[in-house]
């Protein structure tokens, strides 16, 4: 599966898909990712933000390089913010978190791989080889 | 990080959850049933459904009128909005309407993960445990902007609900 393949699946289930950002933008974050020792931007989150600055369904999202305002509605924090917040978590060491649902958030280590954490103790309850599919995983739970 | 009920609070209210009620609660995992995904898939469904009796508190999240309406006839789930369990199921927690409750995913959801979470190590965990269905912090929102929309006659009676409880 491509980006622009995720993307419009996604879509078709009724995702909103933010306008990507600029080069700049993405930039910044993985610096910012790289100084607090989170994993840095992998290609396939790269290649995301190429395409979208995040994406939400529901109560599920995939967060973006920089903050997205949404209306009236609270602005989803960016991906440096959420990864910020968690510094000294243990179990976040080497991890960076790209989304969450009501259920699971979901984080890439420093090798690419994709995985899913529970949301009580940030454990790791499932590893990913495809990270469309960890993405699709963390958003579809948003429109259950 | 183990927390006793003041330092709870006070962390929740650090947190911007100033009025949320905790339970102390000793967590112990346990198994899944193997149709639990099913399961909790229509309990949301029923949830959303049972919502139609906390219309005071949805009316004051200011929402949009298709997705008010879409709430309140139970059909579908605005974006930014969550639906959490008291008690978290790996924990034991009931797949029961009375185990559960909706709030904000930002901040008010986000931010009881990351309470939860940095308890995680401890042998007693505070819990967020609302009084109603709907969870909103009493500070939220306001009057709106006026006008004759519908959003904004949502805002001006929730902003009238709440001054008439005392909480304006």
């Amino acid at each position: 599966m491509t980006t622009a393949e995720f993307l419009s699946l996604i879509k078709s289930r009724g995702a909103t898909i933010f306008a990507p950002t600029s080069a700049t933008e993405i930039t910044v974050a993985t610096t910012n990712l790289q100084n607090i020792r989170a994993a840095m931007l992998q290609p396939f989150m790269l290649d995301l933000y190429k395409h979208c600055s995040g994406i939400t369904l529901g109560s599920a999202c995939i967060f973006g390089p920089t903050e997205i305002q949404r209306g009236t509605k609270y602005p989803m924090p960016s991906i440096e913010k959420i990864n910020h917040d968690m510094i000294g978590n243990k179990n976040l060491f080497g991890k960076t978190v790209f989304g969450r649902n009501d259920l699971f958030w979901f984080a890439f280590d420093v090798n690419g791989n994709c995985l899913m954490l529970d949301n009580l103790t940030l454990s790791v309850l499932r590893k990913y080889d495809d990270p469309y599919r960890a993405m699709m995983d963390c958003l579809i739970v948003g429109k259950i | 990080m183990q927390l006793n009920e003041h330092s709870a609070i006070e962390r929740l209210s650090a947190l911007g959850l100033d009025d949320m009620p905790v339970i102390e609660f000793t967590p112990k995992r346990c198994p899944l049933n193997p149709d639990w995904f099913k399961k909790y898939c229509e309990l949301r469904r029923e949830f959303l459904s049972s919502l139609s009796d906390s219309l005071e508190e949805i009316a004051f999240m200011n929402l949009p009128q298709n997705e008010f309406m879409g709430l309140i006839m139970g059909q579908s789930l605005p974006d930014n909005l969550s639906i959490r369990f008291r008690i978290p199921l790996l924990w034991g927690g009931e797949l029961k309407i009375e185990n559960m409750f909706m709030c904000m995913t930002f901040p008010h959801s986000f931010n009881l993960d990351k309470f939860i979470i940095e308890q995680s190590d401890a042998k007693t965990i505070f819990l967020p445990n609302p009084e109603r269905k709907v969870y909103l912090t009493t500070h939220t929102g306001g009057g709106g902007a006026g006008g004759n929309a519908t959003s904004d006659r949502l805002s001006q009676s929730a902003f009238n609900f709440m001054s008439g409880r005392g909480n304006e």
